[in-house]
């Protein structure tokens, strides 16, 4: 159980590595996301939609009880970027491969803390 | 049933349409506008928790068969007990206490008038136990003050007298949390009445706040125990040495479980616990289901007269009555020794703020006025009854209950589930979980934050306050001059009460 603990705090503090800085870029406009989400033709709302639940998912990830929350969110976000790389953008930026890891390690730490979403628990034995 | 709603047919359409939903709002987000993705991600996020629910897990029968639409019954399940208190549940049907009930205790507690209008909501031509007033109600002044002195019978050197004809019943440190304890004690004392102090051990927090105590020896005989269970006279010599403690009460049995002993994990056996309680820490301590002294009625009466030898102030017992022939026979070896207690505290056959399991809960013991009928009339056929005082208790919690109670024999009320609504309580009945929303039975800092000691000391004062009011009304209403004066005739009993077949089966057994 310990283990387990250590493990999935690990892995929550990837996912938040990795989501802290595409949230600010988001927000704050750089050019890269600019031009994603111009080709997405989601400029600007959607741009600080998703940036708003990256931050959103970070919080959530850092809260003792709610990291279950805060994975769950983050596999959303996650799935969306992998349909937009599948229909939109392609699959040969680096960013394409960032979320198909995060959208795993995500899955791992809803499953180590399955416990704190009861409809999540009971997906399993 | 055939108009009923066949939830097995809209289920298996929810299991189709959700990821066929997920695959019209990808299109629609390919084609249309990529905020429809929105709707793609959540609905396959939907279909994959569908999949492990039908064919994944296999625990839960309703998820399997149902899937995702299973899920509400779980939701709707869990806010069942509070939808049903706040919303459904009529004003009279809730158990142990209904609304009308506690809102009595409420008012009470809170010093507003507990008048009520248009009519009695209880099944008042039915099976209920009525009190008969008289054409020639007497003048309130024309009242005897109430006074009941225990160990005079018996010339106990410290006598102890109470001036209102109720007790706080036993609740401990560590089924009751510090907060509660201390506005329990602290509202006794400002009422002028006693308060038990359950089998907790050293009561070092019902003696902080400076109150009348009576001090109860539980089968495990915590605070005053050797290793064995049994009693150490020299820890209830010093005990007793504290001013506070004015009575002393030895707990045969309890309605919640009567007969049966109980637990203490050692994980509950914190530091301050194994002080107060005298047991050791890092191990399961078992309380007997009987004192170790007390294995027969020879025993038992001899267990009284020790302790009786060992401390100047009053020695009573507690129980639950089971088997009135048993009661029968240790009050007649009570005439034999010439021993007698300086009183019997009647229990009724349920409630308890501890976790007592639900066969003995819900199975075990006599009701309380039958078997409060029951005690009166064996010490009265015994020729015993001005031996000692008689005390009854439980879910008398309002002045009609308790007048009854006293109608029947008894001098005074033990109450204990009263004071807990006074407190605060709200019936939430997670006592044994350590989770109480209002702070009373539980040690979470976090939720006794709310339980503020000088304003619920008051509440208890006031109740009390309340209820000594009502009891002078009563009594003037009934005609009656004394208290020591009230009996049977006062009450109308119909025939179908647990007491009134008790009354017939013991009259007709003893003639």
């Amino acid at each position: 159980m310990k283990t387990q603990h250590i493990i999935s705090w690990i892995l929550q503090l990837v996912i938040i590595a990795v989501l802290i800085p595409s949230a600010y870029m988001k927000l704050t406009g750089a050019p890269d996301s600019v031009s994603i989400f111009t080709q997405l033709g989601m400029e600007p709302y959607g741009r600080y939609i998703i940036g708003f639940l990256e931050a959103s998912a970070c919080l959530l990830l850092v809260t003792p009880n709610s990291a279950a929350h805060g994975s769950l969110l983050t596999i959303c976000i996650m799935l969306g970027a992998a349909l937009a790389h599948l229909t939109k953008i392609g699959f040969n930026s680096s960013s394409c491969f960032s979320c198909l890891v995060i959208l795993i390690i995500s899955a791992i730490v809803t499953y180590l803390r399955r416990m704190q979403i009861k409809s999540i628990a009971r997906m399993l034995n | 049933m055939a108009a009923s709603v066949d939830l097995h047919k809209i289920s298996r359409f929810a299991n189709i349409a959700i990821p066929l939903l997920a695959v019209i709002f990808f299109f629609g987000g390919h084609f249309i506008h990529f905020y429809i993705h929105f709707l793609t991600v959540v609905f396959i996020i939907l279909t994959v928790i569908n999949i492990f629910y039908l064919h994944i897990q296999k625990k839960h029968t309703i998820l399997r068969n149902f899937g995702i639409l299973g899920q509400a019954r779980y939701m709707l399940e869990s806010i069942g007990p509070e939808m049903r208190q706040y919303l459904f549940a009529s004003d009279t049907e809730e158990r142990p206490f209904n609304r009308v009930e506690r809102s009595e205790i409420y008012r009470k507690s809170k010093g507003i008038d507990s008048a009520s209008s248009f009519g009695s909501q209880m099944d008042f031509d039915n099976s209920e136990v009525k009190i008969r007033h008289s054409m020639y109600p007497v003048d309130k002044q024309d009242i005897k003050p109430f006074s009941l002195t225990f160990g005079e019978e018996r010339g106990v050197k410290e006598t102890y007298t109470i001036t209102k004809p109720y007790l706080i019943s036993a609740m401990s440190y560590g089924a009751l949390g510090k907060n509660a304890i201390q506005a329990l004690a602290r509202g006794a004392r400002l009422a002028g009445i006693p308060m038990n102090t359950g089998e907790g051990g050293i009561p070092k927090y019902h003696m902080e706040e400076g109150g009348e105590l009576v001090f109860q020896i539980g089968t495990a005989k915590f605070g005053v125990r050797n290793d064995d269970s049994s009693l150490n006279q020299e820890k209830l010599i010093k005990l007793c040495t504290d001013p506070s403690i004015k009575m002393i009460e030895i707990k045969l049995s309890q309605g919640a479980k009567p007969g049966k002993g109980g637990l203490l994990p050692k994980e509950k056996i914190t530091e301050e616990i194994s002080k107060l309680r005298g047991v050791p820490q890092g191990e399961d301590v078992i309380s007997p289901a009987h004192h170790i002294e007390c294995t027969s009625k020879q025993t038992t009466v001899a267990f009284i007269k020790h302790v009786q030898d060992t401390v100047d102030i009053p020695v009573g017992i507690k129980l639950c009555m089971g088997k009135t022939s048993e009661f029968r026979d240790m009050v007649k070896e009570m005439k034999n020794q010439q021993v007698y207690p300086d009183f019997i505290a009647i229990d009724g056959a349920e409630g308890g703020t501890g976790a007592a399991p639900k066969a003995f809960m819900d199975g075990y013991g006599m009701p309380l006025y039958a078997s409060l009928f029951a005690a009166n009339q064996i010490l009265t056929e015994q020729g015993v009854r001005d031996k000692l005082k008689l005390l009854a208790s439980g879910k008398l919690i309002n002045s009609s209950k308790q007048f009854v109670a006293l109608a029947l024999g008894a001098d005074a009320i033990y109450n204990a589930r009263g004071f807990m609504l006074s407190l605060g309580c709200i019936q939430a009945m997670l006592c044994g979980n350590n989770t109480c929303p209002v702070g009373i039975t539980t040690h979470d800092p976090a939720l006794q934050k709310g339980l503020i000691v000088e304003q619920k000391a008051q509440r208890i004062a006031n109740y009390v306050k309340g209820l000594e009011y009502d009891f002078y009304e009563m009594l003037a209403a009934s005609g009656i001059r004394d208290a020591k004066d009230l009996n049977i005739e006062q009450l109308y009993i119909p025939n179908d009460t647990a007491l009134a077949d008790q009354i017939t089966t013991l009259l007709s057994t003893t003639k």
